[in-house]
């Protein structure tokens, strides 16, 4: 690959390093404080070893609390993760296969779902689960982060469905397949693309969703990372350290996910509303 | 194929959507029209008050304008930027593909991470942007730039093009890709400059993408309270209050539930609006 370098391909390179600069160095920056101690944190310097310490994540780590929050937070993407793709997938496949009646209405009102601000809906969803003493409540968190999730999940799975060949269903039905043995052992496997961006989708959301928990975690007990890493960084006594390290903490599932799922995103984000 | 199970299936699943959503979207609409305070029991109907009210509330005008500049800037350059990526990204250079796969990570960590990365970014003397700053001699903008009425607004402005231009940007690119190359080999032989390459096959050829990355982010934008509320609170005074914050605070500071709802039912009238309007111009440029 000799000549590849010349003068040319080089300042081709130059909006791409400011690109990526941008988007990279706020990254790099606090993953770097992470790894230092609080005086040489408010005296940072480039390229420095001067105060290297894994002291953040032990501390961060070693507080049961953060253990606890974490585990809150698995759950309760897990959780919501779960319900979308149900609920994704038998009303995806309903409206992609069968001649439902308004088809078009409803539709169109999952759209709409989508628009609904959220900080209008926490609202009256508080006042419900007041009733049903679901406020701080695990269950409670799980159902308001899924207002924000299934619509989305219904609709692009939709999408999904519509491009599998029909064919492919009916073969099975001739072969006495019922219609939820059909989606699972034909349908599911052929649309692993469109699962997946679904359940990351749901995940990724629930995962940084700090709107509906701010509302419905009352006590320590509910709280999740975002809810914990917030309160961590605007507390009076704000040790640039901790927050450094419990922020790429709660950063680093979200990059795993996304390296492995990131060939599927946008052709999956895109692809329910380019098949409209 | 038998429709009941369809519509079994199809029940189960819009039922589930319409009483998590539609049903509280109703009584959150129907609360709008009441006195609903979270310190007291009792709640009255008192017709159209909420809204007259908030026509006469200065903060609330405050917190609507701030929402619409923001969707506005904050679209365009996201328009623009994205566009300026993906024709960044669509170069066959040695390493590009790195590059295309591992943009987009900005778009999935929280909210509550890209807040705090950016107060880092922006702490005086040692956050990035200041040393950057200071080395280059601009000592005199050594602040805390979330707390400072001048560059707290613009900062909102950073925060969303960081987490969305990379999305734009790859959309555009895979729009790009999609265009037949014989149009610009055509365009060539016709002797197109450049710029007309861009202006009359690359533009058109993105422009169905553009109308949906700029649908959802419309919504994204006009209804997102995390950034807004978590990088500056609103703050400093009310310099970047946008109406989510605004709703925010009315309800779970001070209590308002029946007026914060109509602050909600306001902005899905807007969006409404702004759809229907947003519908009527494409649909007609497209033809």
């Amino acid at each position: 690959m000799k000549g590849y370098r010349t003068k040319n391909s080089f300042k081709a390179y130059i909006p791409l390093i400011l690109f990526f600069s941008f988007f990279l160095i706020p990254m790099l920056w606090i993953l770097y404080a992470s790894f230092k101690t609080g005086s040489s944190i408010t005296n940072l310097k480039l390229f420095s070893l001067e105060g290297f310490t894994m002291k953040n994540y032990k501390e961060v780590l070693g507080r049961g609390d953060f253990l606890l929050y974490s585990f809150n937070s698995l759950i309760i993407a897990l959780s919501v993760t779960l319900i979308s793709l149900v609920i994704g997938v038998i009303g995806g496949y309903s409206l992609s296969r069968y001649n439902i009646k308004l088809k078009n209405v409803w539709i169109s009102t999952i759209f709409v779902a989508q628009m609904f601000p959220g900080v209008l809906l926490i609202i009256p969803l508080y006042n419900l689960m007041l009733n049903y003493h679901m406020v701080d409540s695990i269950i409670g968190i799980i159902l308001a982060q899924s207002t924000l999730t299934l619509p989305f999940s219904v609709w692009l799975l939709k999408g999904f469905f519509d491009s599998i060949p029909r064919s492919l269903d009916e073969a099975a039905m001739l072969d006495g397949c019922g219609v939820l043995r059909t989606i699972w052992s034909i349908i599911l496997p052929v649309s692993i693309p469109g699962i997946a961006i679904a359940a990351f989708y749901s995940f990724v959301v629930s995962w940084g969703n700090y709107l509906m928990a701010s509302v419905l975690v009352q006590s320590n007990s509910t709280a999740t990372l975002p809810i914990a890493l917030y309160r961590l960084a605007s507390s009076l006594t704000l040790q640039w350290g901790n927050v450094a390290a419990a922020t790429v903490l709660i950063t680093l599932p979200t990059i795993v996910l996304f390296a492995v799922f990131q060939k599927w995103l946008v052709s999956g984000l895109l692809g329910g509303a380019v098949k409209q | 194929m038998r429709t009941y199970k369809g519509y079994i299936m199809f029940l189960i699943a819009f039922g589930i959507i319409a009483l998590f959503i539609f049903f509280p979207l109703g009584i959150g609409v129907k609360l709008s029209f009441t006195d609903k305070n979270l310190l007291f029991q009792t709640e009255q109907f008192i017709g159209l008050k909420n809204y007259i009210n908030l026509m006469h509330d200065r903060d609330f005008w405050i917190a609507f304008y701030h929402s619409g500049i923001l969707v506005a800037v904050v679209i365009v350059l996201e328009y623009i930027f994205g566009i300026l990526l993906a024709l960044v990204l669509k170069q066959e250079i040695k390493g590009i593909h790195f590059f295309r796969s591992i943009v987009m990570v900005t778009w999935v960590i929280p909210i509550v991470a890209t807040t705090i990365m950016w107060q880092f970014m922006s702490q005086p003397h040692y956050g990035f942007i200041n040393m950057v700053l200071n080395a280059i001699g601009l000592h005199q903008f050594d602040t805390y730039f979330f707390g400072d009425m001048r560059f707290a607004f613009p900062m909102v402005v950073i925060l969303h093009l960081w987490r969305n231009v990379p999305f734009f940007g790859i959309a555009f690119l895979a729009a790009m890709q999609g265009i037949p190359s014989e149009l610009y080999e055509a365009a060539k032989i016709d002797g197109a400059s450049k710029w007309q390459e861009f202006r009359y096959i690359t533009l058109p050829g993105i422009r169905y993408t553009a109308a949906i990355m700029i649908t959802i982010h419309v919504i994204w934008t006009f209804n997102n309270f995390s950034m807004v509320y978590l990088s500056t609170g609103g703050g400093p005074i009310n310099a970047t209050d946008v109406l989510p914050t605004f709703l925010y605070r009315k309800v779970w500071s001070e209590f308002f539930l029946g007026y914060g709802s109509s602050v909600g039912v306001v902005m899905l009238g807007v969006l409404f609006a702004f759809f229907l309007l947003f519908n009527k111009f494409y649909a007609k440029g497209m033809r």
